[in-house]
């Protein structure tokens, strides 16, 4: 950690770096930079270093946006450690939002050797079946069929363009599933 | 981009930028911004009132007194709220205040149960005050938003909760001259209940309203 006198030049750098130095600020801004990587550090040490770098780049960004709050009668470290605990604790949420919707898989799982047991696609094995089978829906699940699960269109832009509501969508796109599955179903 | 790079694009040529005057600056700024339009909505509306009633009034007095120190809690710590490097206590500032105020509608709550029974109790819509009442917060409004902008969005539900409750409290406290005699039912109820339901909204956009993204825009030249 920083001795008072350090500190204390920090802080003059920094009051320099807000009235246009950017001698002082290329200074302050090197200077910060490994105490902020020590500390993400030590408070997120599961972090890899690739996303240790990212989180420092964050706060001296974030550091950059806000400097003209740093009052220069108040000490420095207190106040670069406050936005350095702020984007860290955003950045924990990212990590948790981004693990909880993520599997990362290294591999694809083979149970075994023969091609046709490995159909990693999710590819239907007689199309032309499929396609018939699609054909022989009423309209308006087919359209939603072929909208929502052939071209992967959202929601919101089937809806826009078939004028049917998002709910009916939901609806067609569920009967017409159904639908195909028992028609597919008794063909196997 | 490597960090390095990042450090030598960020220092290349600031501009000077206008420090932040101390939050209880800014809050004094406000309140020269804020309590001159109070004013000017409420002498717009033509409402009169009576000094000598409001004097004989003790409750209203305390709860006045209350209101205003809310307020000027409230833009306190609202202005500290976006200052990195405050303790995070001050975040509470509002609240004795805030208690008192409530303590003192409640007591009047009670006197009038006891002295007219539930008739004391009961509510009625006063239309008449709406307007006045949905106007006296807009300039606050504004000029609290703009002002929490240039700050850092370290809590921005609590900065935005804080900012409401310092406009709507600002706004009873002018309100509130012309309702001296009013039930405290009615005071609880439509005055400090707007208190606190603006409160809760603002907490509730205040991710919105400020942010990291929004402040590094802003910062760009």
């Amino acid at each position: 950690m920083h001795s008072p006198n350090e500190a204390d030049r920090l802080g003059n750098l920094m009051r320099a770096a807000q009235e246009g130095d950017s001698d002082a600020y290329l200074l302050v801004l090197r200077e910060i930079t490994p105490l902020l990587r020590r500390a993400v550090h030590q408070h997120r040490n599961f972090l890899q270093s690739s996303d240790v770098e990212d989180l420092v780049q964050d706060i001296l960004l974030s550091l950059h946006s806000v400097r003209a709050t740093y009052d220069p009668a108040r000490p420095f470290l207190p106040w670069l450690m406050a936005i350095a605990r702020n984007r860290m604790a955003d950045g924990a949420r990212r990590h948790v939002r981004r693990a909880a919707n993520e599997v990362s898989v290294a591999e694809y799982p083979e149970t075994f050797s023969d091609e046709p047991t490995n159909n990693l696609g999710d590819g239907y094995r007689d199309p032309e079946a499929l396609r018939q089978a699609i054909g022989s829906l009423p309209h308006g699940q087919r359209q939603a069929i072929e909208m929502l699960k052939l071209r992967e269109m959202s929601l919101k832009e089937a809806a826009s363009m078939t004028g049917m509501s998002v709910v009916a969508l939901k609806v067609a796109v569920h009967r017409g599933m159904t639908a195909l599955r028992k028609v597919l179903s008794v063909e196997a | 981009m490597d960090t390095d790079q990042l450090i030598q694009q960020l220092s290349r040529g600031p501009t000077p930028v206008g420090r932040l005057p101390a939050p209880w600056r800014r809050a004094a700024i406000w309140f020269a911004i804020s309590v001159p339009y109070v004013a000017a909505v409420i002498w717009l509306h033509s409402m009169s009132f009576d000094v000598t009633q409001m004097l004989a009034d003790r409750q209203f007095i305390v709860e006045q007194i209350a209101t205003l120190l809310t307020a000027i809690a409230a833009v306190t710590a609202a202005f500290c709220s976006v200052v990195p490097g405050y303790d995070r206590r001050i975040l509470l500032f509002p609240l004795p205040p805030l208690t008192i105020w409530l303590i003192s509608i409640g007591e009047g709550c009670v006197r009038d149960w006891l002295r007219l029974g539930a008739q004391g109790l009961a509510l009625r819509a006063d239309w008449d005050c709406l307007p006045p009442a949905a106007l006296i917060g807009i300039v606050p409004a504004l000029a609290i938003v703009i002002m929490l902008r240039r700050g850092a969005p370290l809590y921005p539900r609590v900065s935005l909760a804080l900012a409401a409750l310092a406009v709507a409290a600002l706004g009873n406290f002018g309100l509130r001259f012309f309702h001296v005699g009013d039930a405290s039912i009615m005071v609880l109820v439509w005055h400090f209940g707007s208190v606190v339901v603006l409160a809760l909204l603002a907490g509730w956009i205040g991710k919105r309203v400020l942010n990291w993204k929004k402040a590094e825009l802003a910062a760009q030249p």
